[in-house]
């Protein structure tokens, strides 16, 4: 499907031409844009790591990924309303760079992912990973082991592709 | 004088070959800046976890004391990456980054980061650790916790504002911004 009227419409419109007009701002937005990306991956990496038994081991895991949550809706919030702010300056460069469909597709599954697996497996975690006692209806620690990793894989995926924009 | 010889340093180190060769590398240049972002996100994120526990605003029922002996040892990682490939993108770029305003206000809010840092270990230190388990620490800690975070999110500002020319020696800018920069041969040609 050819999505290039997308980036079309986005160069030729307001937002465009007010990004285009102030250049301090957009490397304002910018710093937003890696401080949120610092804060999602930041929480993301604790409940991974967390699940893996890398850090914080005998922390009940219910508490470290229920304190995380807000945070990384909160981040993906700003990073996808900064990400529209940057891409209307550069819409037409973005069109055509494969990094940034790369990034896009690591996004959005990532987030696909994240909503639906991670959150439903970190919920069943089994007492020797989570922690948090006994359950009924725990999933095995390869499972949640595995989710982890594909989960970090996933979004480091999304931050080195999209660092790699920059220089394509 | 101080400017002088940061220009000298930065003029030795731009005459190593491997510095040009790593400023022009298609790929490697690509590489250390990517593993210097990522492992911002590594060292900063676990930063970000002690400091909102430190506000009272995030992992309450969690003693504060467990998360900071915990998450220093990844944290600490994430920085020493990130301190190696800094230094690497310094010998690539060594003139340009020395005569930055941006780089030179980068490394006194680095400083400034640091010494906040050791004062809220000092203090957590001298407090034997009494609030704890308490959802929200005593002000001082809260405090301190504010700067850190504040000045972190300034340090990544400057970070990424390097990027951008506005106020590079070769700009006409006003002689406090070439002092500042430490555009020695500019302000040369001003008197």
């Amino acid at each position: 499907m050819d999505v290039v009227f997308i980036f079309q419409w986005l160069d030729t419109s307001a937002l465009a031409d007010f990004t285009k007009t102030w250049a301090g701002l957009f490397a304002m937005v910018q710093t937003v844009h890696i401080l949120s990306m610092v804060m999602l991956c930041g929480m993301m990496m604790l409940g991974d790591l967390r699940m893996l038994n890398v850090v914080l081991k005998g922390v009940p895991s219910e508490a470290i990924i229920a304190n995380t949550k807000k945070w990384i809706y909160l981040a993906l919030v700003l990073i996808i309303l900064s990400g529209i702010y940057e891409a209307s300056a550069i819409a037409m460069k973005l069109a055509y760079n494969t990094f940034f469909f790369a990034k896009m597709a690591g996004l959005s599954m990532g987030i696909i992912f994240m909503l639906s697996l991670r959150n439903a497996v970190y919920l069943r975690a089994p007492e020797q990973i989570g922690a948090n006692g006994e359950r009924a209806e725990s999933v095995p620690v390869w499972v949640v082991k595995l989710v982890a990793l594909a989960n970090l894989l996933i979004w480091f995926s999304v931050a080195a592709t999209g660092r790699w924009i920059g220089f394509s | 004088m101080l400017n002088e010889l940061l220009l000298k340093f930065a003029t030795w180190l731009d005459t190593f070959q491997a510095s040009t060769d790593l400023h022009e590398a298609l790929y490697m240049y690509g590489w250390v800046e990517g593993t210097h972002v990522l492992t911002l996100t590594l060292f900063l994120g676990m930063l970000l976890v002690i400091d909102l526990r430190l506000l009272g605003v995030a992992f309450k029922e969690i003693p504060a004391s467990t998360l900071i002996e915990r998450l220093d040892r990844p944290m600490m990682i994430g920085f020493i990456i990130m301190l190696i490939s800094g230094a690497l993108l310094y010998f690539a770029i060594p003139v340009r980054s020395t005569q930055s305003i941006w780089f030179r206000v980068k490394v006194i809010l680095l400083v400034a980061a640091g010494i906040n840092a050791l004062l809220i270990r000092n203090m957590t230190r001298a407090s034997d650790m009494s609030w704890d388990n308490d959802p929200v620490p005593p002000k001082r800690i809260r405090i301190g916790a504010t700067l850190s975070l504040g000045l972190w999110a300034l340090v990544v500002a400057a970070g990424r504002m390097m990027a951008y020319d506005w106020w590079d020696c070769h700009k006409e800018i006003p002689y406090f911004m070439y002092w500042a920069a430490g555009c020695v041969n500019e302000m040369a040609a001003f008197e």
